[in-house]
């Protein structure tokens, strides 16, 4: 990990809710799907906190990165309003990242809402590898769906309202798909929580391995603060998000 | 400029500390910033047993502070001594060790079962706990029960000895004062300020504990103002704390007396902070000729 004053190269609204901004990266250390950074968007006391996004893409010989986020609160409004050229205070890369299937296994990508970052940056992962995989992003309606090739191309899409792709939630195109399952099936799934709950629920009723990338509030982002809690079935009871997350096997999660 | 602080038997290089529950052991920052440049660590609060902590949420920003109910989640003193302490003792930086208990006793068996490390330079008492035996209430509100629990820990231990003082209280100064006739080396000034924030579409609480402790740059007037009361209330050192964000802010803490300061909250916006505030420090005491920490006391009277 380490902090930088990253350059961006290019910042864009994606969809009615979606952003895409492109960032150098300075550290040595290539960040991983389903790792996340930290950012300070103004050196200002209100906001205050940096807030975690997870990386949506890694350009290797560019040294340059991407984050996929909605503009919904004072953080996101200001780095909406970012121009190319401007500089973000940057800390990452941060936390463990999704595990890499192998060649036999066929993995489930899942994304939901903001989770849609992380599982665009696995799905690119796995199809420079090789390896099969179905992705699917569950948006409330058309207009939500970024403009971007790469989802367009390797993602099925699916509404609530039926506006565009499958019409209902991601987990009832899943169970639309039960018959594809096999014993190396492996999910992987990053949105809202009761998404990630019914992944879990979906996981543990065909007897698949799951994992989940979760979403809470953080103040350090480093494991210093405790703050991030998530609750877990094992002792001592809570994880760390930001450091034994933000990817969990999903039957770790206490999901009551 | 001559930058030692002298506390009790025990010297920081300078005066830039980093408080206590924002800095986890110091592990955790280290390939962020060069731990060597800080006067002391001070480690989050250590509990006699594990402590997991409270439910979550635990963190909410509010404007220009966060309030927090972390519930004095720790490994507890026994992992502590065992992961904790070998990092911390490679470090020139003083390590104080925060000390968190709900009855005498629990403060006392943690600092004995701590005495045998020698790279532990001294300890801060967290006295905002509740107090188990005296019907919940904080140590830290009662000058009775801090002074007689400074003098327990006196005498368990020859190690400089600080008294964290909480806002939460009609007249800080009785308690500093009763620190100090204790026996204490040093005040902490301040810990978290009581809060509450309410989701009103809910109706309920954001905090499922109700309340938190609120920190950050909105409570920096209050620490000033009561580092400038204690500091006249008491002849020991006192470090001051709340909502340091920059050089500025500490200078604005030395000159109202304090003789340390600490950066809490300020490590979650930019880990760098304490360290970019002793350079501005630095500065700032070449350009007023100032020549050492003493010598800020003397502005305002
Ligand atoms: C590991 C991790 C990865 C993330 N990745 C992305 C991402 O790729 N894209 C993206 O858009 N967002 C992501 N988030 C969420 C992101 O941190 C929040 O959207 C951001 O903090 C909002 O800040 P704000 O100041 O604009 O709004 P705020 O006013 O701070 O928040 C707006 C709303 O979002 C909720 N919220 C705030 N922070 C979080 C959080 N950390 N987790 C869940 N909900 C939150 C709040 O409760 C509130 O309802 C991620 C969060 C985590 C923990
Ligand atoms: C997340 C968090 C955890 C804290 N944990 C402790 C603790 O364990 N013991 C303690 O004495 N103070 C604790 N504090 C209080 C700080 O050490 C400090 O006194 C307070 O935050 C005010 O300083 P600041 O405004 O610079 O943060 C904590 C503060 C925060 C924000
Ligand atoms: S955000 Fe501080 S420990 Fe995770």
């Amino acid at each position: 990990m380490q902090q930088f004053s990253a350059n961006i190269f290019s910042n864009s609204k994606i969809s009615n809710c979606f952003y895409e901004m492109v960032f150098s990266w300075k550290p040595n250390t290539i960040p991983l799907p389903g790792q996340f950074v930290t950012i300070r968007a103004e050196p200002n006391t209100s906001p205050l906190l940096r807030r975690p996004f997870a990386l949506s893409g890694f350009y290797e010989s560019k040294k340059r990165c991407s984050i996929i986020y909605q503009k919904r609160g004072p953080v996101t409004t200001l780095l909406a309003g970012k121009s190319p050229d401007e500089q973000i205070d940057i800390i990452g890369p941060l936390g463990n990242p999704f595990p890499i299937p192998g060649k036999k296994n066929k993995a489930i990508l899942i994304a939901g809402g903001t989770g849609i970052g992380p599982v665009v940056f696995l799905c690119s992962r796995l199809k420079n590898l090789n390896l099969e995989y179905i992705s699917i992003f569950g948006a409330k309606t058309k207009s939500s769906i970024p403009d971007n090739q790469f989802i367009k191309q390797n993602f099925v899409i699916c509404t609530d309202d039926g506006s565009a792709g499958y019409k209902g939630t991601t987990t009832d195109y899943l169970k639309s798909i039960s018959n594809l399952m096999t014993s190396d099936t492996i999910l992987f799934a990053c949105g809202p929580q009761p998404m990630l709950k019914s992944c879990n629920d979906f996981a543990c009723s065909h007897k698949l391995p799951c994992y989940v990338s979760v979403e809470q509030i953080m103040a350090c982002g480093v494991g210093a603060c405790m703050g991030c809690a998530i609750k877990i079935t094992k002792e001592p009871g809570f994880a760390r998000a930001c450091k034994e997350g933000p990817v969990f096997k999903s039957t770790e999660i206490d999901w009551n | 400029m001559n930058l030692t602080v002298n506390i009790g038997n025990g010297i920081f290089h300078n005066p830039v500390c980093v408080a206590s529950g924002t800095f986890g052991y110091g592990s955790e920052y280290e390939s962020l910033i060069d731990l060597n440049k800080l006067g002391a660590i001070f480690t989050k609060a250590v509990t006699l047993e594990p402590r997991t902590g409270n439910e979550i949420p635990r963190i909410i920003e509010t404007p220009s502070g966060i309030l927090n109910s972390i519930g004095l989640a720790n490994v507890g003193v026994k992992r502590f001594v065992q992961e904790k302490i070998s990092f911390l003792e490679k470090l020139p930086c003083a390590t104080v060790v925060n000390v968190a208990g709900s009855t005498e006793n629990e403060y006392i068996e943690v600092i004995k079962n701590l005495e045998n490390c020698k790279s532990i330079w001294g300890y801060e008492i967290n006295v905002s706990c509740p107090n188990v035996k005296h019907g919940g209430l904080a140590f830290g509100t009662n000058p009775f029960q801090i002074e007689n629990l400074t003098k327990l820990l006196r005498q368990a231990t020859p190690k400089p000895l600080i008294i964290k003082l909480t806002p939460n209280v009609t007249d800080i100064t009785t308690i500093a004062k009763a620190a100090q006739d204790g026996g204490a080396d040093a005040v902490s000034c301040i810990n978290t300020l009581i809060g509450m924030v309410i989701d009103t579409q809910k109706k309920v609480t954001v905090l499922p504990m109700k309340t938190g402790g609120l920190s950050g740059p909105a409570i920096r007037p209050v620490g000033v103002a009561l580092t400038y009361k204690v500091s006249r209330a008491v002849s020991i050192p006192v470090i001051g704390i709340g909502g340091i964000m920059d050089a500025d802010d500490a200078i604005q803490y030395l000159l109202a007396g304090a003789s340390a300061i600490q950066v809490g909250t300020g490590n979650f916006v930019d880990p760098s902070m304490a360290v970019n505030v002793l350079e501005g420090i630095k500065k700032y005491s070449e350009r007023e000729n100032i020549n050492s920490i003493n010598e800020f006391h003397s502005f305002i009277q």
